[in-house]
């Protein structure tokens, strides 16, 4: 791909980094989020000596339960609106691939993702001044990890997406398996819950499903436990290899898509 | 006529699509079958029939929206779906809907990024373009508030926001009111003068004959006929049409046989009379004191060999 294409896939992220800040969705879900954030800072104040804990878990909860919810919310629409609404149309006559235009698609939903990050982590740190407690960067190891989980579910919502020409029916499958990787230890095991089950197929499914505990620093974090480079550079490769895999079915089924 | 391949703008070779339907026991439904036609670079090219005919599907494909089952096609000397070609293309699809958080000129400066315009481009090309559709004005309204017309109109202005030398345009008329189908015709005629080639469906006929060099006839996705308007109606002039006024209505029973007389306005009548018998006809009529308005050919009109060769009015969705 030449610079011609990085620029129209970058211009298809930057419309649709506009249209995702302008989603009213968007907005009640970082409502809810700060919500949230002061519910904490209530809690904080009358729970003796665990308040600055209580503070960071509810944000970093809040920041991820939220920032999933745009990423299937805004993300299951994002290509499936422009099918539904045949604006999608006149784009594919333009010099603009299929493939550029998902990645762009892809890119625009993840950068809208890391702001919301970035605005929540900084809602977070201003909390903390404002309440006298230390500005502790190493909750930046809880929130990296977050963003990346944040960018898998948004290749995960789009595949469903293009897959499924009903979009409530490609949000529930994404948020079945949104929910199954946060507890595949669960799958792990199941030999123990469902003797019968095949070992091919828990095993199958551990390994498929994503993974979401791996991305899950906030308690390490919290608690002070130390987070070394090694483990966060892991997760991103975890998180760059599943979304590569992710995004390629999710492009190879696009590119065979009919606009009927 | 057909153009050739060297010289066709567009070049269609066998193109055939056909969709499954039902999902028990699913069929295939041929929408397009083996159409093979060319547009020279520089005419203004009607795509013609009613609904379901083809029309649609056949500029799916070419804009890369649908794959055909079979066949091929180049655009501008370029396969299907190739770049170089779509770098040079305008498409105005059936109904178009664009981003509603999207301004016109929001909107045109996003299409005009995909062609790789630059921004000093972007914005001219925006400027002058929601000027000629009429929309400075809404410029920075969201198109949320467009209503059917006005959403024509943008449609029009993306299509041609890269000065494409070929124009495909899926009903461009639906949904405007007189002023904006007149500005569709005008710039429809500024492409053709500027030798861009402009390839419409429609079905309002009245449109097709006024605009267009050629006309394809399509029926259930087949091509019916395909040439000039006058090779493919029938031009061999057999009647004359007289128009006469201040002559009773006992002087007209002697006219040759072969004629027809209808009373249109007051005391004008409209004749129709063999072609030989004209001189013989218009002394006649002089002589009884009829004054003579107008002698015209008579000659078949795109609509009337629509009913007469494909079907009913009621078959049909003639708008107009």
């Amino acid at each position: 791909m030449g610079p011609r294409g990085l620029s129209r896939i970058l211009a298809v992220a930057a419309n649709t980094f506009r249209e995702t800040i302008r989603e009213r969705v968007l907005y009640n879900l970082l409502f809810f989020a700060l919500v949230m954030t002061v519910c904490g800072l209530l809690l904080g104040q009358i729970s003796i000596r665990q308040d600055e804990k209580i503070i960071k878990d509810i944000a970093l909860a809040a920041m991820d339960l939220f920032g999933t919810a745009i990423a299937v919310f805004v993300g299951v629409g994002l290509v499936s609106k422009e099918i539904e609404r045949r604006s999608l149309y006149p784009l594919m006559a333009k010099p603009v691939t299929r493939d550029e235009f998902l990645l762009g698609k892809f890119a625009g939903l993840s950068f809208t993702l890391l702001v919301n990050v970035m605005v929540m982590a900084a809602g977070l740190y201003l909390t903390l001044l404002l309440t006298g407690r230390p500005l502790d960067l190493r909750l930046l190891a809880a929130v990296f990890p977050i963003f990346l989980s944040l960018v898998l579910t948004v290749a995960v919502v789009l595949l469903f997406s293009i897959l499924f020409t009903s979009t409530a029916l490609a949000a529930f499958a994404s948020l079945i398996l949104v929910v199954a990787g946060r507890f595949s230890d669960v799958i792990r095991n199941m030999k123990e819950v469902a003797p019968g089950a095949p070992a091919w197929l828990i095993q199958g499914l551990y390994y498929a499903l994503p993974n979401y505990r791996n991305f899950d620093f906030k308690d390490r974090v919290v608690y002070g436990d130390p987070v070394s480079t090694g483990d966060l550079g892991w997760v991103t490769v975890y998180a760059a290899v599943y979304v590569a895999l992710v995004l390629g079915i999710a492009l190879a089924a696009f590119r065979r898509r009919e606009f009927v | 006529m057909t153009a050739s391949a060297e010289t066709a703008a567009l070049d269609i070779r066998g193109l055939s699509k056909a969709y499954r339907i039902g999902h028990v026991r699913p069929t295939r439904k041929p929408a397009l079958v083996d159409l093979t036609l060319s547009v020279s670079a520089g005419e203004v090219f009607g795509y013609l029939g009613p609904n379901g005919s083809g029309k649609t599907t056949t500029l799916k494909i070419l804009t890369g929206l649908v794959f055909p089952d079979a066949g091929s096609a180049t655009m501008l000397g370029s396969p299907l779906g190739d770049r170089a070609g779509r770098q040079r293309l305008g498409f105005l699809p059936e109904n178009p809907n664009f981003y509603d958080y999207l301004t016109p000129r929001e909107y045109l400066d996003y299409a005009g990024r995909l062609f790789g315009l630059d921004k000093a481009q972007r914005q001219g090309r925006a400027r002058e373009l929601l000027e000629k559709v009429g929309l400075t004005a809404f410029a920075d309204v969201a198109l949320r508030r467009f209503s059917k017309g006005m959403l024509q109109r943008m449609g029009l202005a993306q299509a041609l926001v890269n000065s494409p030398d070929l124009v495909f345009l899926d009903e461009p008329m639906s949904g405007l009111d007189p002023i904006g189908r007149r500005l569709v015709r005008e710039m429809i005629l500024d492409l053709k003068a500027a030798g861009k080639t402009v390839f419409f469906s429609t079905h309002i006929l009245s449109d097709a004959e006024t605009l267009c060099d050629r006309v394809a006839l399509m029926r259930a996705g087949r091509l019916v006929a395909v040439g000039r308007l006058s090779d493919i109606l029938h031009i061999d002039v057999t009647h004359m049409e007289i128009l006469v006024t201040g002559i009773p209505e006992s002087a007209l029973d002697a006219l040759p046989p072969g004629s027809e007389k209808r009373r249109t306005m007051g005391e004008r009548w409209t004749l129709h009379v063999p072609e030989a018998q004209l001189g013989a006809v218009v002394q006649a009529l002089e002589k009884a004191g009829g004054r003579i308005l107008s002698v015209q050919p008579v000659r078949q009109s795109l609509e009337e060999f629509f009913f007469k060769e494909m079907g009913t009015p009621t078959k049909w969705d003639l708008a107009d």
